[in-house]
């Protein structure tokens, strides 16, 4: 706990999440409701029918417990990768003395710019000679390597309030770079670290142009779920159902690991200087 | 400080703990460790973003037109990219969107984070509430913003006539002059969820003594905020300015769900240019040219930034 | 029982035929195997429609696996569709819709003419000159059109035409005078769905009715100008349209998804008109439950009497076959299978047309059969024009159009005709 909060914060942050989270109501209604009557939009009374049509139709047409199973692989390797590797790098650009350093993190933090577009038709091909295609490491490779941009920069933010003294006592001690990292400076980056797992989770989760290239039978369950838009026809209801669907995991991510973002400060108290 | 007093030295993170570690590994000296830990990134970072890199800057020497063979054109695509009047209006709209989307949805999420804070527990709910908007796709969320901006039955101006206002209704996706704000409000709605959470995980990590010092001390909680929370916040708003804004010149399914880039060109981002002469006008080479034109650009703006945090090592 | 009996004899025939003709060029293929692959970009309801059209056809060609290889990126197939030919997938049919993209394949060598395809397998008696005509590239035919839609028919409500006390119209002079009549019922008489395409269709119509499918194949081509008279009067006629109020104002219909348009116009009753593919009839039936020739139908674009009314805008699909083909007969095998009456039986559940001569009309309802007979009657057909033009021209020529409806003034056609011949001497 922080402190006495005023009474008017909790009324006031829940005014703000009801009018937030409008659109979101909207889709769930929107999931339930026929075409027909949505097409004056979802709050219209004119009408108003519940049914589950769009949510059976989904469920029926498209196997979700396999792409569910595919997207949860994918996910799952593709956040644990950034997790154990941002906090390494970070620690190496923060703390280390080694040539090339600064270049190397320009180079890694601008990265982020590079969009999803650029690196398709390269990696297609490389992945051709491979013999990658359909295999979930083709997705997962370039979800990882693009994600080290912004984990590698958030978690060096976070490090830049890192007591400097508890690294110099380690030194005095005796312990060597590695030993600095995986002793001192990894347990108490639990932070960052949850953020960078929650954030990666959710726009691996999420990805979309990846999978539909590089994927073929293996489909996460964004690429099965897009085809249930098609060109010619407006099936937003469907659509709706698509979203729900996806969207749940990653809140359930966000839930499970914001825990550690006061879990972190525990550990981290009485070391500012 | 009188903080340093209250430093646990049986915490998980005594130097004690050192003793634990394997004795080959002490020996190593800086730049070994760095090369071991930096090592597993790069192999990733190489395939994925090096060699790609080093193809786009490649293809935005040549002239492709969809399939047909590339021909080598040296700088041709970058002159007429710089006499390109809808590439140049693209980097202004983009000036505007960048800086606008993220000026907002940083400081809604900030603001919003710091009061959360005063009260993490019965805020959580509300924070999954907010979060969730994040985790919709931006085409998803594309379509239900268009139903609140439609013209002849879209929630906002119904809720403008309800209350009499009738005279601000608008077709605001088709007006040149409200078009690009309300795809900005739509764009801020999905991207708060972000310096929410690393302006709020940044705030739980205040050391808690801070706090109590202050209100010893007899502080409100608007000072505290403002003197405690808000400073030693920064590390979040950082990382949330950096991410959203580089996120805003990506963005591309938001902007072609509510407007196809219209009316008239007035909602064209350079994210919406480069994906459109890349993935749907399939002009690779013209493309790569304005990929290489932002990643120029972002490097210049990034790297007296970079240089001036990262100082020495420590 | 005897129905079932003629189909699977026809069909006996018709793969003994096939047989026949691979036995004379192949040699000693019996029966068809392998795995057929096809790049299939159609989702929702006509990807539906795929999937059964090939399941259907494995039912028939019990050797054959068709694997498909879907595509996808935001906003254009093309894009999906090109990143797979790039990356060097290998596929045997693609599925292709747009005329300015099968020029942009056969440039690059990625599509193959099938001229002698049509030969050995007959496929010219099933399909007529004018379909041929329209998958033809120089001398050579690339294509095989499994579907149509007619671009040129006007979409309405027959209570929306009650409400007002007007006939659908016949003539240009009759379309103007009922605009009046519709908005004194509180009603627009036309939705201009310019958010992003569908706006131009309006232009593509009065450009057909005033200056003919010949003068479009040639600005299509860059053989005119977009500076032509021909262009300025199609706009003119607009202006004279916008001016008698048919239409929202320029920002209203900006604002405008063609989805919505058409709910205003099929479903709500709030506007009277609109213009657009026969997908509609697929929507109107299905998420608004009405009846086909009831509660909606359709009139042919109204005559302008100045010698082009008789001519049709059409839209199509087509089976390319790719130049990495590997599995040959199959792929003709499912070309000709998509001519054949139980394919288009099959289409027709999906609302959709056979060009195909060997089906009988009576299986479509009576919006389609309409628009079958005005295309089919019509003396000459034009593809859609945006689909044909080449690159940056499709874009621009659509802002051109948003640009006209802003302000359709004089000034404004000027200059955004000034502007299309511009960029037009850049694209060819």
């Amino acid at each position: 706990m922080i402190g006495r909060a005023p009474g008017w914060i909790v009324p006031l942050v829940g005014a703000f999440a009801l009018i937030w989270i409008v659109p979101i109501v909207g889709l769930v209604v929107t999931s339930l409701r026929p075409i027909s009557e949505i097409i004056l939009g979802w709050w219209s009374l004119q009408e108003f029918t519940l049914t589950l049509d769009a949510w059976i139709v989904v469920w029926d047409k498209y196997p979700l417990a396999y792409a569910f199973w595919i997207s949860t692989k994918i996910a799952v390797i593709s956040t644990i990768i950034p997790m154990l590797l941002a906090p390494a790098a970070a620690y190496a650009f923060h703390f280390l003395k080694f040539r090339f350093r600064r270049l190397l993190l320009i180079l890694i933090i601008n990265a982020f710019v590079l969009p999803n577009q650029v690196v398709i038709i390269p990696l297609f091909r490389l992945w051709r000679e491979l013999g990658l295609i359909d295999n979930i490491w083709s997705v997962i490779i370039p979800f990882a390597g693009l994600s080290f941009a912004w984990a590698v920069f958030l978690v060096k933010n976070y490090l830049e309030d890192f007591p400097n003294e508890l690294i110099e006592a380690a030194q005095v001690d005796g312990c060597g770079p590695l030993a600095r990292f995986f002793y001192i400076v990894l347990p108490n980056a639990l932070t960052p670290i949850a953020a960078v797992g929650i954030l990666q989770f959710m726009w691996t989760w999420n990805g979309l142009l990846l999978p539909v290239v590089f994927l073929r039978d293996e489909l996460p369950l964004t690429a099965l779920l897009a085809r249930i838009q098609g060109v010619y026809d407006r099936n937003w209801d469907q659509v709706a159902v698509a979203a729900i669907i996806t969207t749940i995991v990653p809140l359930m991510i966000f839930i499970v690991f914001q825990r550690y973002f006061t879990a972190g400060a525990q550990t981290k108290s009485g070391s500012k200087e | 400080m009188a903080l340093a007093e209250t430093a646990s030295p049986d915490g998980p993170i005594g130097p004690s703990t050192a003793r634990l570690r394997p004795a080959a590994l002490r020996q190593l000296s800086d730049t070994q460790a760095a090369w071991l830990l930096l090592t597993p990134l790069l192999l990733f970072f190489g395939v994925s973003v090096i060699y790609p890199v080093i193809e786009t800057i490649r293809l935005s020497f040549f002239e492709i037109r969809g399939l047909a063979p590339p021909k080598f054109d040296g700088f041709g695509n970058y002159i007429r990219l710089f006499s390109d009047a809808n590439f140049l209006n693209s980097m202004k709209v983009t000036l505007v969107w960048a800086l606008t989307a993220t000026f907002f949805s940083v400081l809604i999420g900030w603001g919003l984070a710091m009061l959360c804070s005063l009260n993490p527990q019965k805020t959580l709910v509300f924070r999954v509430m907010i979060f969730a908007a994040y985790g919709v796709s931006e085409a998803v969320s594309g379509f239900m913003w268009l139903g609140i901006y439609r013209p002849d039955y879209g929630l906002l101006n119904g809720i403008l006539e309800a209350i009499g206002l009738t005279n601000l209704t608008q077709p605001w996706l088709g007006n040149p002059s409200t078009a690009l704000g309300s795809v900005i409000v739509a764009y801020v709605w999905t991207q708060v969820g972000l310096p929410l959470m690393t302006c709020f995980a940044s705030i739980q990590s205040i050391p808690k003594n801070l706090f109590e010092a202050a209100y010893i001390d007899g502080a409100k909680s608007g000072s505290v905020m403002r003197h405690i929370i808000a400073p030693l916040s920064m590390p979040g708003v950082r990382v949330a300015i950096f991410i959203n804004l580089l996120n805003s010149l990506k963005a591309f399914d938001l902007i072609f769900m509510l407007t196809g880039g219209g009316p008239v060109r007035s909602t064209e981002t350079v994210g919406f240019f480069m994906y459109r002469e890349s993935m749907l006008n399939f002009k690779l080479g013209y493309g790569a040219a304005s990929t290489v034109i932002l990643l120029i650009a972002v490097l210049v703006v990034s790297i007296p930034l970079i240089l001036k945090r990262t100082g020495d090592a420590k | 029982m005897l129905r079932m009996d003629t189909t699977k004899r026809t069909t006996l025939l018709g793969s003994a035929a096939v047989l026949l003709g691979l036995a004379c060029s192949a040699g000693s293929a019996l029966a068809l195997d392998g795995e057929l692959v096809m790049i299939n970009w159609l989702g929702g309801a006509q990807g539906e429609m795929m999937e059964k059209l090939q399941e259907d056809f494995e039912a028939k060609n019990p050797g054959v696996e068709i694997r498909n290889v879907i595509p996808q990126a935001s906003g254009d197939a093309r894009g999906g569709i090109r990143a797979v030919l790039m990356g060097g997938e290998q596929a045997d049919l693609l599925i292709n819709t747009w005329p300015a993209f099968r020029a942009e394949l056969i440039e690059a060598g990625m599509i193959l003419p099938l001229d002698a395809s049509y030969e050995s397998n007959g496929w010219g008696e099933k399909l007529g000159e004018s379909w041929q005509a329209l998958s033809t590239v120089g001398e050579e035919n690339y294509g095989v059109t499994y579907t149509f839609g007619d671009r040129s028919g006007i979409w309405y409500r027959t209570d929306t035409m009650a409400k007002a006390e007007i006939d659908p119209p016949a003539t240009y002079e009759e379309f103007l005078s009922g605009f009046g009549a519709l908005n004194a019922a509180g009603v627009t008489p036309i939705s201009v769905p310019a958010k992003v395409w569908a706006h131009a269709e309006w232009f593509e119509s009065l450009l057909l009715r005033t200056a003919g499918a010949d003068y479009m194949t040639r600005l299509a081509s860059g053989e005119a100008s977009w500076t032509d008279p021909e262009v300025r009067t199609a706009l003119s006629k607009w202006q004279e349209m916008l001016q008698s109020g048919c239409c929202d104002d320029g920002n209203t219909m900006l604002a405008l998804d063609w989805d919505i348009s058409v709910d205003a116009a099929l479903k709500t009753g709030d506007a009277a008109y609109v213009l657009m593919g026969m997908w509609l009839n697929t929507r109107a039936k299905q998420e608004y439950g009405e009846t086909p020739g009831e509660d909606f139908n359709i009139v042919q674009f109204p005559a302008f009497d100045m010698g082009h009314d008789r001519e049709s805008m059409v839209d199509a699909k087509e089976l390319n076959m790719l130049s990495a083909v590997e599995n040959r007969e199959a792929a003709e095998a499912f070309m000709g299978y998509m001519l054949t009456a139980d394919a288009a039986g099959i289409m027709a559940e999906y609302g959709l047309a056979s060009p195909s001569t060997e089906v009988d009309p009576s299986i479509y309802d009576p919006v389609i059969q309409k628009s079958v007979n005005e295309v089919t009657s019509a003396d000459k057909l034009q593809f859609v024009l945006g689909d044909l033009l080449p690159g940056d021209l499709g874009g621009e020529y659509r802002i051109a159009l948003q640009r006209f409806l802003q302000d359709p003034s004089d000034e404004t056609i000027d200059a955004v005709t000034q502007q299309l011949a511009l960029v037009a001497q850049g694209a060819y």
